[in-house]
């Protein structure tokens, strides 16, 4: 069946705002989501699940929340790394010091804590906008880690200085055999720490993806993610129609943070093992930040386009280079290539296409849907 | 215990590395102002500039060696553009055309470097030599005056006799950047004017990449010591110790200042960049050759970066860390305001004061040291909450 | 004297806001008789404790001359106090000639009609445009007074002061730079003032922050158009509902129950507004590839989506041509007309302005020159003399 809408008629206002108005739309999602979580898991591919798809979607959750604070309610951050690591840390010392949370809770607490963080690192978006934000929240990038290098607490005094993930199960240590909630052993499986299988990792981080996007698509297509916008686009017009700018950005920030700071836990929990400061340094910033850019600002898809195309050029180059033939390269200069053709692959898409690979998605199916006809 | 000689030299220790961190600042400052790019590059330009020079300095040693071929080489280059000019006849051929030109010349010395250069780092070396040769060709096609003058200029100050390895590699050096910050202009600015800032922001992070792999794959990423000839001996003023060279380096920053002051105010060219800075669209409309000013700015720019590369090199020797000064500039503008050059003059003296005072005083003895890397952005950003223009930065009425 | 008594002759219909009072076959000749009568009337409204419409009953009342100054002095009073608007039905010839004399100088509509049914008929058409045709007295709906506004050294705005009533067309006219768009701000709570003081409905709102103001009831539009660019026209014009929006976070990212509902709810609501704008093509359109008369239109409609009860339109139709600029001018009256909206209106067209303003005033050089009725303005010299330059 051809990609039209002509024939679909909406007679609901429900309808006509789904998120997917477009019945073709519904089957690639459904069909693609299915794929996800049956496809991987059959190889066993601990690689594929591990290094690549994993991370691939922890970053690509980072990637969502910075670009709801950024794409959708215009603020520049560079203190992602920062909220991670909040997340993180935050993560791993309520699984810690309170084994009888659910691991989910203490992912979505940790969540919170970044949330929290990130409120009062927000503060001075009410005064501050453009790069000087976007400097000030350097500020929370370089204060956080510095936090979590020099107070042992959070490592659990760690005399390296590096939190592992401990093993912890899906829901908690009270619905294990003989537990209080004992009869929900068979359902709860171990995610994290060494002996978790890869495959049980995947699921996991796919299904707290999965929802959170989910949830971040509602909440900007709703009337909060019209107030960001309208921040985003006009602050001056957006006040004047009576939107409290300071309660809009802060609530973006900590919407924001929160999801940066799942993204920290997952991070640690369900793909590295450890939490390391120098995961959350300013490069990582950067990074999620090349991701929401390229991917396309102000675009949910986008953010895990984007985090495909950041995870996958190493690989591919690492690829690429193997089959040119070892040792002609050194190690060195492979990683300083990797900077030159990866700096130019940024560039290359900003002249190409401004707004990322979400627009070309965008092109690419207003393009079909009138295909075979050029108009 | 409070020992106010002690807090005094920590103060003053301080304000003086502060005026280092305002050299990278004024990087910065010109682009932005002129361009309303605010170049994340900056960092990875002093880098590369140090290190295309220290390595200049090394390899040179005879009179007849490798930077003087390369200065006859950019001689050639300027006299042939030059002649071009002239007679333009020559190439009335629709098949042979000047870009074609130069792409043709580009992938003979392509082909002939490895084979002369043996493999490995040289390689690389040949690599980008070839490419830089075709930078200079293509710019030159398009501004054959203007890139002739350039180059014969610093063909000849090469042979300058006396101290001749210093000053032959400070001329390259320079040539160099002024050639980088061209073809940044004509491959990274041209194809996104009109932009959003953030991506513009954003493709000068992707520069930052570009320059920083370029200048480590192919010179390389070990430390070299860099002597410019002032010793970093300290001497005494009533009991408190200062640095010859942390006064070398002030005074040179002032200088930089008052030049660009200058610069920006008197001369057509700053009255240009001004018009520039304000509205791109509106100076393109009354024919100011907008290309031409980015690419004199980031020329300026790079040549800011090459001083302050130059000087924090021979401080803490020539590394990749320098690339990272970009950050103890970041607090510098925000406090400055980022259009302003006194400002981050200004803005560099508090900075550097801060957070050697915090450390010294508050940092070390309670908190555990290394309190610097996020002092002065926190003093920046509760300095912003009472003054969001920065210090010298006007203030702001908004219209609508 | 009279057949039935005072209290008889005064009726209230709660359902049509209105308070009969029936003069018919009466005699006035002494002072005592009228005041008699207009005690009675007072108390009455005293009691009721709002405003009325009239509708007075004159079918065969005899007024004397002698006593007439005194009758519609009354009956002014009562007016002032208690009324919203008066219709009078059947007056003989003598009185409806004083009426219409009094009308003249004290500048009310006589509003005589032959019989009941056509004066009923013209208090609902009254009621209907209410605000419009009835401007509340007393204390102005929206109060600006004696506004200085500095820039540095630049003075903006030195002691502009004015009175809007309710559901009136207000225009403010001056050359360029007289501080008209400054004054607009100030009002919309976008400019801080540096001395004076804004009344809306009777309470100082002058230091309110601009969102509050926009809480209160202001709307507004942008001489250079601030429409929310990345954004459709639908959503654009829901921008304008978030005020009457309850939802909270967690809700609007579970898009279930009351968050859907809410939303299908405004969202009927914003097509109603689209319709009226006749925008309906657009609906999907990011506003940014619109054509600028149709953004104009937007911008409209966002702001009528905030339901205000003072809308501010800063030069609506700058830049339009005159098919635009009529569509625009009907926009504006329907809007005024529908739903009673008070309208402050920054205009450079004089034809626009004279057409379709109730008050106008004149700014120049950040100072209130002239303000009356459109007639008045154009004929005041120190208007002419202020756009014609000295001469």
């Amino acid at each position: 069946m051809l990609y039209r809408e002509a024939g679909q008629f909406k007679t609901t206002y429900a309808a006509d705002q789904a998120i997917f108005p477009i019945l073709q739309d519904r089957w690639v999602f459904w069909g693609f989501l299915i794929i996800a979580f049956v496809v991987p898991p059959l190889t066993g591919s601990q690689y594929v699940m591990g290094p690549i798809l994993t991370q691939l979607l922890v970053f690509g959750l980072a990637a969502l929340g910075l670009n709801l604070l950024t794409g959708y309610a215009g603020q520049i951050s560079l203190g992602t790394g920062g909220f991670m690591a909040v997340g993180a840390y935050a993560c791993y010392n309520f699984a810690l010091r309170v084994p009888e949370l659910p691991l989910v809770v203490d992912i979505m607490l940790g969540g919170v804590c970044a949330a929290l963080v990130g409120i009062v690192f927000g503060l001075p978006s009410l005064r501050i906008k453009g790069f000087y934000l976007a400097v000030a929240t350097l500020a929370a990038q370089f204060f956080l880690t510095w936090i979590f290098d020099h107070v042992g607490w959070f490592t659990n005094y760690d005399p390296a200085g590096v939190a592992s993930a401990p093993s912890r199960t899906l829901l908690g240590s009270w619905a294990q055999e003989g537990g209080p909630l004992g009869f929900l052993a068979p359902i709860n499986v171990l995610v994290s720490g060494p002996r978790a299988t890869p495959e049980t990792k995947y699921l996991v981080t796919l299904a707290i993806i999965v929802a959170l996007a989910l949830l971040a698509k509602n909440l900007v297509r709703s009337s909060t993610g019209r107030a960001w916008m309208a921040i985003r686009d006009m602050d001056i017009a957006a006040e004047i129609i009576g939107i409290n700018p300071l309660r809009t950005k802060l609530l973006a920030f900590a919407v924001s943070s929160f999801y940066c700071g799942v993204a920290g836990a997952l991070y640690v929990f369900t793909y590295v093992g450890n939490a390391d400061t120098e995961a959350f340094d300013l490069a990582r910033s950067f990074q999620i930040l090349f991701m929401v850019i390229i991917g396309g600002l102000g675009s949910i898809l986008g953010a895990f386009l984007g985090a495909a195309f950041i995870v996958l050029l190493p690989v591919a180059l690492n690829i690429t280079a193997a089959t040119l033939g070892e040792g002609t390269l050194s190690s060195d200069t492979l990683s300083n290539l990797e900077l030159i053709i990866f700096g130019g692959a940024i560039i290359f898409f900003l002249i190409v296409e401004p707004n990322g690979f979400a627009r070309l998605w965008q092109i690419g199916k207003e393009k079909l849907r009138l295909w075979p006809f050029p108009h | 215990m409070w020992d106010p000689i002690f807090f005094l030299e920590v103060l003053i220790g301080g304000l003086l590395s502060g005026v280092m961190y305002s050299l990278v600042a004024l990087g910065f400052v010109l682009i932005f102002k002129a361009s309303g790019v605010f170049n994340f590059a900056q960092g990875a330009m002093v880098l590369f500039a140090a290190l295309t020079f220290v390595l200049l300095l090394e390899v040179s040693g005879d009179f007849w060696d490798w930077t003087a071929w390369l200065s006859l080489g950019f001689a050639a280059v300027a006299g042939g553009l030059f002649l071009l000019d002239r007679f333009p006849s020559v190439l009335k051929s629709k098949f042979i055309t000047p870009g074609r030109l130069a792409i043709a010349i580009t992938a003979i010395v392509i082909v002939l470097l490895p084979m002369l250069f043996d493999g490995g780092q040289n390689m690389w070396r040949g690599v980008f030599i070839a490419l830089f040769i075709f930078l200079v060709l293509t710019i030159g096609v398009r501004q054959p005056r203007a890139a002739a003058a350039i180059l014969l200029g610093v063909a000849l100050v090469s042979f300058l006799p006396g101290e001749i390895n210093f000053w032959r590699s400070l001329a390259l050096t320079l040539v160099i950047m002024i050639i980088l910050a061209m073809a940044i202009e004509s491959m990274v600015l041209r194809p996104l004017v009109n932009q959003e800032p953030i991506i513009l922001f954003m493709a000068t992070i992707g520069l930052n990449f570009v320059i920083e792999g370029i200048a480590q794959g192919v010179w390389d990423a070990d430390v070299h010591a860099l002597d410019i000839g002032i010793e970093d001996i300290p001497f005494e003023i009533g009991g408190i110790f200062i640095s010859y060279f942390d006064i070398f380096a002030a005074i040179t920053a002032g200088l930089l200042v008052a030049g660009l002051a200058i610069f920006f105010h008197s001369t057509r060219v700053g009255r240009a960049l001004r018009a520039v800075a304000d509205d791109h669209q509106a100076a393109m409309s009354v024919g100011i050759p907008l290309q031409n000013i980015w690419a004199i700015v980031w020329a300026a720019a790079g040549i800011v970066a090459l001083f302050a590369g130059m000087l924090w090199g021979s401080k803490l020797g020539v590394q990749f860390s320098l690339a990272l000064l970009a950050f103890k500039a970041l607090p510098v503008l925000i406090l400055g305001g980022f259009t302003s050059v006194p400002g981050a003059i200004v803005g560099g003296l508090i900075v550097g004061a801060t957070e050697k005072v915090f450390e010294v005083f508050v940092g070390i003895p309670y908190l555990g040291g290394g309190t610097e890397s996020w002092s002065p952005y926190m003093l920046a950003m509760v300095f912003l909450l009472f003054r969001p223009q920065g210090l010298f930065g006007e203030k702001i009425i908004e219209r609508v | 004297m009279n057949q039935r008594s005072i209290e008889d002759r005064i009726t209230f219909h709660e359902s049509l806001e209105t308070m009969e009072v029936d003069f018919s076959e009466m005699t006035f000749s002494t002072k005592e008789e009228i005041d008699a009568f207009y005690d009675e009337v007072d108390r009455q409204l005293a009691g009721s404790g709002r405003r009325w419409y009239f509708l007075v009953n004159y079918i065969e009342c005899v007024i004397d001359p002698d006593v007439w100054g005194q009758f519609a002095n009354r009956g002014k009073n009562s007016n002032v106090s208690h009324g919203l608007g008066t219709v009078r039905i059947g007056a003989v010839a003598e009185t409806r000639d004083s009426i219409r004399e009094r009308a003249k100088t004290e500048k009310f509509r006589a509003n005589l009609y032959a019989n009941r049914d056509e004066a009923l008929f013209a208090l609902g058409e009254m009621r209907k445009r209410r605000p419009a045709a009835a401007p509340e007295l007393g204390e102005a709906y929206v109060q600006v007074d004696n506004i200085y506004l500095n820039f540095g050294g630049i003075k903006a705005l030195q002691g502009v002061g004015f009175g809007v009533q309710r559901g009136e067309i207000f225009s403010i006219i001056g050359p360029n730079g007289a501080g008209k768009t400054s004054m607009l701000n100030v009002i919309s709570g976008f400019y801080r003032p540096s001395q004076g003081q804004i009344f809306f409905e009777g309470k100082d709102r002058t230091h309110l922050p601009t969102h509050a103001v926009a809480r209160l009831g202001f709307a507004r539009t942008f001489q250079n158009i601030a429409l929310f660019r990345g954004m459709t026209t639908l959503d654009n014009i829901m921008t304008g509902r978030l005020l009457q929006m309850r939802s909270n976070v967690l809700l609007d990212a579970l898009y279930w129950g009351p968050a859907k509902k809410e939303e299908i709810k405004h969202r009927e609501r914003v097509e109603e507004i689209i319709d009226f704008l006749e925008i309906q093509a657009i609906r999907k359109t990011p506003v940014g590839r619109l054509p600028y008369g149709l953004q104009k239109r937007v911008e409209l409609g966002r702001a009528l989506a905030m339901e205000p009860k003072v809308l501010l339109l800063d030069e609506p139709m700058a830049g339009m041509n005159l098919e635009e600029k009529e569509d625009m001018a009907r926009f504006v009256l329907d809007v005024n007309e529908q739903w009673g909206t008070t309208m402050l209106l920054i205009e450079h067209d004089m034809g626009v302005v004279m057409d379709i303003s109730t008050q106008v005033v004149v700014l120049n050089h950040g100072e209130k020159i002239a303000e009356g009725t459109p007639d008045e303005v154009r004929t005041d010299p120190v208007v002419i003399r202020a756009y014609l330059g000295a001469g």
